[in-house]
């Protein structure tokens, strides 16, 4: 009750202003989280590297075949390290009891979702980032379209973080995390992972009939609806 | 949560209801021109299909109820609601299998509304999960509420995306249109799971209801207030 | 569709088997534990 009361006083004043600033100062904060925590990066990295490399072993050493699929096993890697990633965004608030204390802040818990949900997309996208100059080693899979492979790698990043990061505050709270968070998440994120996958194919394989702009629109049609509603539902899932 | 006997009577109902229309269209239906007779499988696959949509989304209206107004009565529904539902899918993913062998030759063909309530079947079967590792019962009604409306919002994206994946390659689906001689028994089938569902998921609301009175009861005190009546 | 099936009796009867086997399976499976779930009138 105390914690609503001061909330709320704390609203009431400059609401705008505070929402912005309790947002700017939560990216902040995960930011320079990342930043000190950037060996476990290192790790989840060379985690998703791996997961590449196994790939190929699964399909053999048949280039075409390679290649064909090098952006389904991108998104697949990408995926599975984003479990790793996603785990560890709100360890940190969990084992030192900081999440009690940034809930009696007078900042908009949805300002909090947000900036988290943003350090995590960027965090995702240096991974993505990163993995394709392996899909370009090993699968023979370059793509001159630079800026719209980027684009892409962004708004599927975004696309995992917007549930990842709900899910992430849900499971951190309880046991059985580490199996609970992939459960949970992805079923959800197949269109997303469609999406991504189809429009990075096309952008590797190339792209005859003109069908990025609709598979980029589904992706940025997932977005949307995921950033409002688990923005929307986050208070609830972190209250007391 | 109330004690009387309509579930049973309803549960009851759509059983027969079930026999009825199965009968019909295993024994008495015309057999369709170019399906032949394993076009049957109609008979109990569409009314499996509505039904776990229906129970799905009354899922959905619990949760929403859940979250808005609280009590525990949604939240006793919900988990029945979700349960339900990951039964009927799970059903739904075995008969459309059994369907596409001598149909298409494989046991799964990507169909769009299958793939879709596979996807479904997993997000589900998740939230379950899920609920069997939240000990906090507070916490338990909202993290799955809150994981029902998420999936739920999902289910139009994932079939318009599998779809469109799909169609990209040769579109094989199961019929949408079933001629009219064959309408009888797939509407006598589908009130009958209605019906059973219905009923079901009433009772299983109870079940749940009455485990949780259990968890927040306190601890019954040895023999004395038993004794003495006071409990 | 490509042509006429012929046959494919047993997997009608394996279609409506299971679904019978599941549903009615499912219908005891409730009334089971509503049956055997511990019982509490205090605090209602």
């Amino acid at each position: 009750m105390e914690r609503t009361r001061a909330r709320d006083a704390g609203r009431g004043a400059g609401r705008e202003r505070s929402r912005l600033s309790g947002f700017l100062a939560a990216l902040r904060k995960d930011l320079l989280l990342q930043w000190r925590t950037r060996a476990q990066f290192v790790a989840v990295f060379v985690f998703g590297a791996t997961a590449l490399l196994l790939f190929s072993f699964a399909i053999g050493p048949d280039a075409a075949a390679l290649r064909q699929h090098s952006a389904g096993f991108l998104w697949l890697g990408l995926l599975l390290s984003s479990t790793l990633a996603l785990a560890d965004s709100f360890e940190s608030e969990v084992q030192h009891r900081a999440l009690e204390g940034l809930l009696l802040l007078p900042a908009d818990p949805r300002a909090l979702y947000y900036g988290k949900a943003l350090a995590n997309v960027l965090q995702l996208t240096v991974l993505g980032v990163g993995l394709v100059p392996v899909i370009v080693v090993l699968y023979d899979a370059f793509t001159a379209r630079i800026p719209a492979l980027l684009a892409i790698i962004v708004l599927g990043a975004a696309g995992l973080s917007a549930p990842g990061t709900l899910y992430s505050a849900m499971t951190a709270q309880m046991r059985a995390r580490n199996t609970l968070l992939p459960l949970l998440l992805f079923p959800l994120v197949v269109p997303a992972l469609l999406a991504a996958v189809k429009s990075t194919s096309l952008l590797i394989l190339g792209d005859p009939m003109g069908q990025l702009t609709s598979w980029v629109a589904l992706l940025v049609a997932f977005d949307a609806v995921y950033w409002s509603l688990c923005g929307l539902v986050f208070e609830r899932v972190v209250e007391d | 949560m109330g004690n009387s006997r309509w579930p049973f009577v309803t549960a009851g109902l759509g059983l027969a209801l079930l026999v009825w229309g199965s009968v019909w269209g295993l024994f008495y239906a015309p057999r369709e021109v170019y399906m032949g007779d394993v076009q049957r499988i109609m008979y109990v696959h569409v009314p499996t299909a509505w039904n776990a949509m229906l129970v799905l989304t009354f899922a959905f209206a619990c949760a929403v109820l859940s979250l808005l107004r609280g009590g525990w009565g949604w939240d006793a529904r919900l988990e029945a609601a979700v349960e339900g539902g990951v039964v009927l899918s799970a059903l739904l993913c075995t008969q459309g299998s059994i369907w596409a062998r001598p149909t298409w030759g494989v046991w799964w063909d990507w169909d769009p509304r299958l793939t879709t309530t596979a996807v479904l079947l997993f997000a589900f079967a998740g939230i379950l999960a899920l609920r069997g590792f939240v000990d906090d019962p507070v916490k338990r009604a909202v993290w799955t509420a809150v994981a029902v409306v998420i999936a739920y919002v999902d289910v139009p994206l994932v079939y318009f995306s599998v779809r469109w994946w799909n169609s990209l390659h040769q579109l094989q689906s199961t019929p949408e249109t079933v001629s009219r001689a064959f309408h009888w028994p797939l509407r006598i089938n589908a009130f009958g799971v209605l019906f059973l569902m219905i009923g079901l998921v009433e009772l299983r609301a109870r079940l749940a209801w009455q485990r949780r009175a259990a968890e927040s009861a306190p601890p019954l005190p040895s023999g004395v207030a038993v004794a003495t009546g006071r409990l | 569709m490509r042509g006429v099936i012929e046959g494919g009796w047993e997997f009608v009867i394996a279609a409506y088997v299971i679904t019978a086997v599941v549903l009615l399976g499912y219908a005891f499976s409730v009334c089971w534990r509503l049956w055997k779930a511990p019982r509490h009138d205090a605090g209602r």
